[in-house]
């Protein structure tokens, strides 16, 4: 769990420092990139618009209530040069995935996704060219 | 038999001559294809070229973990000198009561940049075509972009600009061709969009000129703009390299911006 966190630390590190040459805008303009986190729900929609694609899951709250979240992540044209369609994502509505990504500074139920993992098991993953790529 | 010697020998000159000025052309000198007029053949799918986060995808299928990064060579200007490419400058230069407008625009992207609000990038901020299709008498770009997949249907066969064409992003362009590099002659622009990133702003006198040539199995692009109501000088852009590709053109999703009433400031930059 330790090396887990620091690697996503260390990716947000990177996206902070790749901000600069993002395409719609950095991601620290909007999403808070010190707080990383975990979440567990229901994939329930995807939509593949541009200038980010949009996941949406219902997470459970400790109360029990259901909270919809809503993630972007990076725009079509990348998921696509990287050979990823909507239906890698959209294959798993209904079932429970893990997102790992970065909080909106503004609030709410939103972040920037840099990770899912799905039922089975297999999982998805933004990671900056260079050190990350040697972990 | 004398004449026909003296021909011959001048024609072999004549033959030679030709043949060592083609050495120095670097469309020549790599065997660019050609079109059935003579013309270099510029047509083809090439390399996506505009800017995309700078990520690998890593993916872990059954245990089994694969990386795939992306190349935006085509987005950005050329690494290295380019042959056929005219001297560059790195950004505009604006006349001095123009320069804080610039950085104002700049400063406040986010709110100003009518791309960032999915809007048309127009030319030359668009950059090269993604689909090439030339035609005696004329040649067709397509682009792929997020403000829809615009197209440009450019006359070769010497006519004029319309005169009756409405204004818009990417203005009326006619072609011809000097050497083996097509040039693309455009006007007619709305005002106040943008040419660069970086509030590079303009107004409805703006002059743009595309060079398009082969380098080698590659095409070469390179803008110049020219604003004489607020540039100080017409700016040569660098020059881009962009590779074939085998990546068909797709149409692009449709573009909602939602992102801009969660900024916290104005920082986001490179759409193109």
């Amino acid at each position: 769990m330790r090396h887990k966190i620091s690697a996503t630390l260390i990716l947000v590190a990177l996206l902070l420092a790749a901000g600069a040459v993002w395409a719609h805008h950095s991601p620290s303009a909007v999403f808070d990139m010190s707080k990383p986190f975990t979440l567990t729900g229901t994939l329930t929609k995807v939509d593949w618009y541009n200038p980010h694609i949009t996941v949406y899951l219902d997470a459970k709250k400790d109360d029990g209530s259901i909270e919809n979240w809503k993630f972007e992540s990076n725009p079509p044209s990348w998921f696509r040069r990287v050979a990823l369609a909507r239906d890698d994502f959209a294959k798993a509505i209904g079932q429970t995935v893990t997102v790992e990504g970065v909080r909106a500074k503004a609030g709410g139920a939103y972040g920037y996704l840099l990770k899912i993992t799905f039922p089975d098991g297999n999982s998805l993953e933004l990671v900056v060219k260079g050190p990350l790529n040697s972990q | 038999m004398k004449h026909r010697l003296v021909f011959a020998f001048t024609a072999a000159l004549f033959l030679a001559g030709l043949a060592a000025a083609d050495t120095k052309d670097p469309a020549t000198a790599t065997k660019a294809p050609r079109t059935a007029d003579g013309h270099p053949d510029l047509s083809g799918i090439w390399a996506f070229a505009i800017d995309l986060p700078p990520v690998t995808l890593k993916k872990e299928i059954n245990g089994k973990v694969s990386l795939t990064d992306i190349d935006s060579s085509a987005a950005r200007p050329a690494q290295g000198p380019v042959p056929g490419a005219l001297p560059s400058t790195p950004a505009p230069s604006y006349k001095p009561e123009f320069r804080q407008k610039v950085k104002d625009l700049f400063d406040n992207e986010s709110k100003t940049d009518e791309v960032f609000y999915c809007g048309k990038p127009g030319v030359p901020r668009i950059g090269p075509p993604r689909r090439i299709i030339q035609l005696p008498g004329e040649i067709v770009f397509l682009y792929e972009d997020i403000s829809g997949d615009p197209y440009r249907i450019i006359p070769t066969d010497g006519r004029a600009h319309r005169k009756d064409a409405n204004p818009s992003y990417y203005g009326d362009s006619v072609a011809h061709w000097e050497g083996h590099t097509l040039v693309v002659d455009v006007t007619n622009f709305l005002e106040n969009g943008w040419f660069g990133e970086g509030g590079y702003f303009h107004t409805d006198a703006m002059h743009v000129t595309e060079r398009l040539w082969r380098d080698g199995k590659n095409l070469a692009w390179q803008a110049s703009v020219d604003d004489p109501k607020v540039l100080a000088a017409p700016w040569i852009m660098p020059p881009r390299v962009i590779s074939p590709s085998t990546d068909p053109l797709e149409e692009s999703p449709p573009c909602v911006e939602d992102d801009a009433h969660r900024l916290l400031n104005s920082d986001h930059h490179q759409q193109r």
